[in-house]
């Protein structure tokens, strides 16, 4: 039984998280008040919490400066395939390794997990090579291929391993005695049990590709190609110095699609954090 | 409803054996139980007969068609898991209609089968709930239901009341039994409980390390087991052996002198253990009855029946007394083993004398 907490220790623990929520919250606030100041403002010391000034224009000059709606629509296309290409590759990869007996299937897990070990700055170059032989450089596969198919997808297949190893044998025995082939247990059975660890492969891959920005730097050199994250770096001015509250309100506008995810699947976050035994 | 036939069959992983050739003819419309202690291979025996598991020799015949290398569901048989297995993403009324979904049935033909099915067990109300939502009797019918939905050949049921309470298992031990005589479906059924086996079964199958030790019908099993193991394992409380010598006249087990039936003489002076069950004693004080001295050590008043722990020389065993009468432990009493229910088992190997 949980022993309740007397009113002096409820007061001090409510303070000592309200001092650690500062670090946490204090950037975003920074990042939204500031993208409404005048330039001059946002590095007045001593610092302005809320804003004194609002100048509403940097939003607009967010999408005249460079094609931002364009760029919204790549991002978004683009995690969009990626979360769901590499939910069908994760879901059946780690259906396999959990469910079917193979010859060195342990063996091949584990040299599969090695690939989470090699930073993607090792192979980018390498991968750099190949796309440009490809003829894709310059293009969005390899914002979409390289994601479905390397690191994140080797987590993602891992989270769902994880989860497929936990799931009860007899569900699928009653499967085959019902009469259903290996496939259609995995679509039938083994895929709809599995929705927590979708979901949470599924906003662990979105917010990745979401925020990718080394890829992108390396394959993209047309603006009207650029994913947010580039697309963030280009607000300066005509000595290459950063316009900030413009490069703030556009990075707010970046950041509002990852808080709704965020609220609306909360809980399927906090869910999946626990399937990967991770700790935030 | 069909025959069940296995000959010879054997199972090994790697170069352990599991099962070491079983042979068993299983009648239409019978209700079999495989029974054994943990370990005796009667549930991988039954999943090899559902194609969960592959067989290393012999044949499996159902309904007289060798079904060795045919798939779970080639096989036309249901299963009930001991876990129930039911899927938790589907309604009980899905759950129930899935495997005719499967096989191309229509959907009137479905909603009709399962109404069928669900009339039968009382889940009619139950259809649009989810296995979550159930008590464990509850999920226990809907495991049957999704079995005898498709109307197979053969049941198969694997511990299937080993998670209920007792209460519970009482009365859905007593749905099964009235579910097979309602069906008349062959049934194999698995279970460690030897009170389940004796009271559902047409026949038992007494398993122990991967062989069979008796087949008969649960009667003859309990009168005549066959061997010591089928003995000791058939009945609750279990029979009471006492290890001694065939004398001339009766037994001799350690600090006590037993009576015995008359016996060929060839068995006189040869190591055996003497086989009691626990309600073939009686209590009788007059000493030329045949009686013998029995030191109490426990009494266990059960309400119908008084079960009584006590030393038989230098044997503890059980006797069980319909008499409400005041014993204590520590006194000695005087107990007349009926001569008509002795049971000679051979010292070494166990096997049946008389």
């Amino acid at each position: 039984m949980k022993a309740e907490l007397s009113p002096r220790m409820k007061t001090a623990l409510y303070g000592l998280m309200c001092v650690l929520l500062i670090p946490f919250v204090f950037p975003t606030w920074w990042m939204v008040t500031s993208s409404v100041k005048p330039i001059s403002d946002i590095f007045a010391f001593p610092p302005q919490m809320i804003p004194q000034h609002y100048d509403w224009t940097t939003y607009s000059k967010v999408f005249e400066l460079q094609p931002f709606v364009q760029q919204y629509w790549n991002s978004a296309y683009i995690a969009a395939v990626v979360t769901v290409g590499t939910m069908v590759v994760s879901s059946m990869a780690g259906y396999a390794f959990a469910r079917i007996k193979f010859p060195f299937a342990n063996t091949i897990f584990m040299i599969v997990l090695l690939g989470l070990l090699i930073p993607s700055e090792v192979t980018i170059v390498p991968l750099f090579q190949m796309f440009l032989k490809a003829g894709m450089v310059n293009t969005h596969w390899p914002l979409i291929l390289v994601p479905i198919f390397g690191a994140p997808s080797v987590f993602a297949t891992f989270v769902m391993r994880q989860f497929f190893v936990t799931l009860p044998t007899e569900l699928e025995e009653a499967a085959r005695v019902d009469g259903l082939g290996r496939f259609k247990i995995f679509r039938k059975i083994a895929l709809p049990l599995a929705k927590p660890a979708l979901a949470s492969v599924a906003i662990f891959t979105f917010l990745h590709s979401w925020n990718l920005f080394l890829e992108p730097i390396v394959f993209l050199s047309s603006a009207d190609k650029f994913t947010l994250p580039q697309a963030l770096t280009q607000y300066t001015d005509a000595y290459g110095g950063p316009m900030w509250n413009i490069q703030l309100a556009a990075a707010t506008l970046t950041a509002l699609p990852v808080l709704i995810v965020f609220i609306i699947a909360q809980k399927q976050f906090v869910e999946g954090l626990a399937h990967t035994g991770l700790k935030g | 409803m069909a025959e069940v036939t296995l000959s010879n069959v054997r199972k090994s992983y790697g170069a352990v054996d599991i099962i070491h050739g079983v042979d068993l003819g299983i009648n239409d419309g019978e209700f079999v139980v495989l029974v054994g202690p943990s370990g005796c291979g009667k549930s991988t025996l039954l999943r090899m007969i559902a194609g969960l598991e592959t067989i290393t020799g012999g044949d499996i015949r159902i309904g007289g068609r060798v079904v060795n290398d045919l798939d779970p569901k080639d096989r036309d048989i249901a299963m009930v898991f001991q876990n129930y297995a039911l899927y938790p993403h589907m309604t009980v009324a899905t759950n129930m209609g899935f495997s005719l979904e499967h096989r191309g049935g229509s959907k009137s033909e479905i909603a009709e089968r399962v109404k069928w099915a669900a009339d039968i067990l009382g889940l009619s109300h139950l259809l649009d709930r989810y296995p979550r939502q159930l008590s464990g009797g509850q999920r226990q019918r809907v495991a049957m239901g999704r079995a005898i939905v498709r109307n197979p050949q053969v049941f198969l049921f694997d511990e299937p009341l080993s998670n209920l309470d007792a209460k519970l298992r009482v009365v859905m031990r007593g749905e099964i039994k009235s579910l097979h005589q309602k069906l008349k479906t062959t049934t194999i059924y698995v279970t460690h409980d030897q009170v389940e086996a004796m009271t559902m079964a047409d026949k038992i199958v007494v398993l122990n390390g991967g062989r069979v030790e008796q087949i008969g019908a649960p009667l003859d099993l309990y009168d005549r087991p066959a061997n010591q193991f089928v003995a000791g394992f058939i009945g609750s409380p279990s029979m009471n052996f006492l290890t001694g010598t065939i004398t001339a006249g009766g037994f001799a087990a350690p600090g006590i002198a037993l009576p015995l039936p008359a016996l060929s003489a060839e068995l006189q002076g040869r190591k055996a253990v003497y086989g009691i069950r626990p309600e073939h004693f009686a209590l009788d004080d007059n000493p030329d009855h045949g009686g013998v001295p029995a030191e109490i050590i426990l009494v266990e008043p059960m309400g119908s029946e008084t079960q009584v722990t006590m030393k038989l020389g230098a044997t503890q065993v059980t006797g069980v007394f319909r008499e409400r009468v005041a014993l204590s432990p520590g006194a000695t009493i005087r107990v007349r083993p009926d001569l008509a229910n002795i049971h000679l088992f051979a010292a070494d190997g166990g096997q049946r004398l008389n």
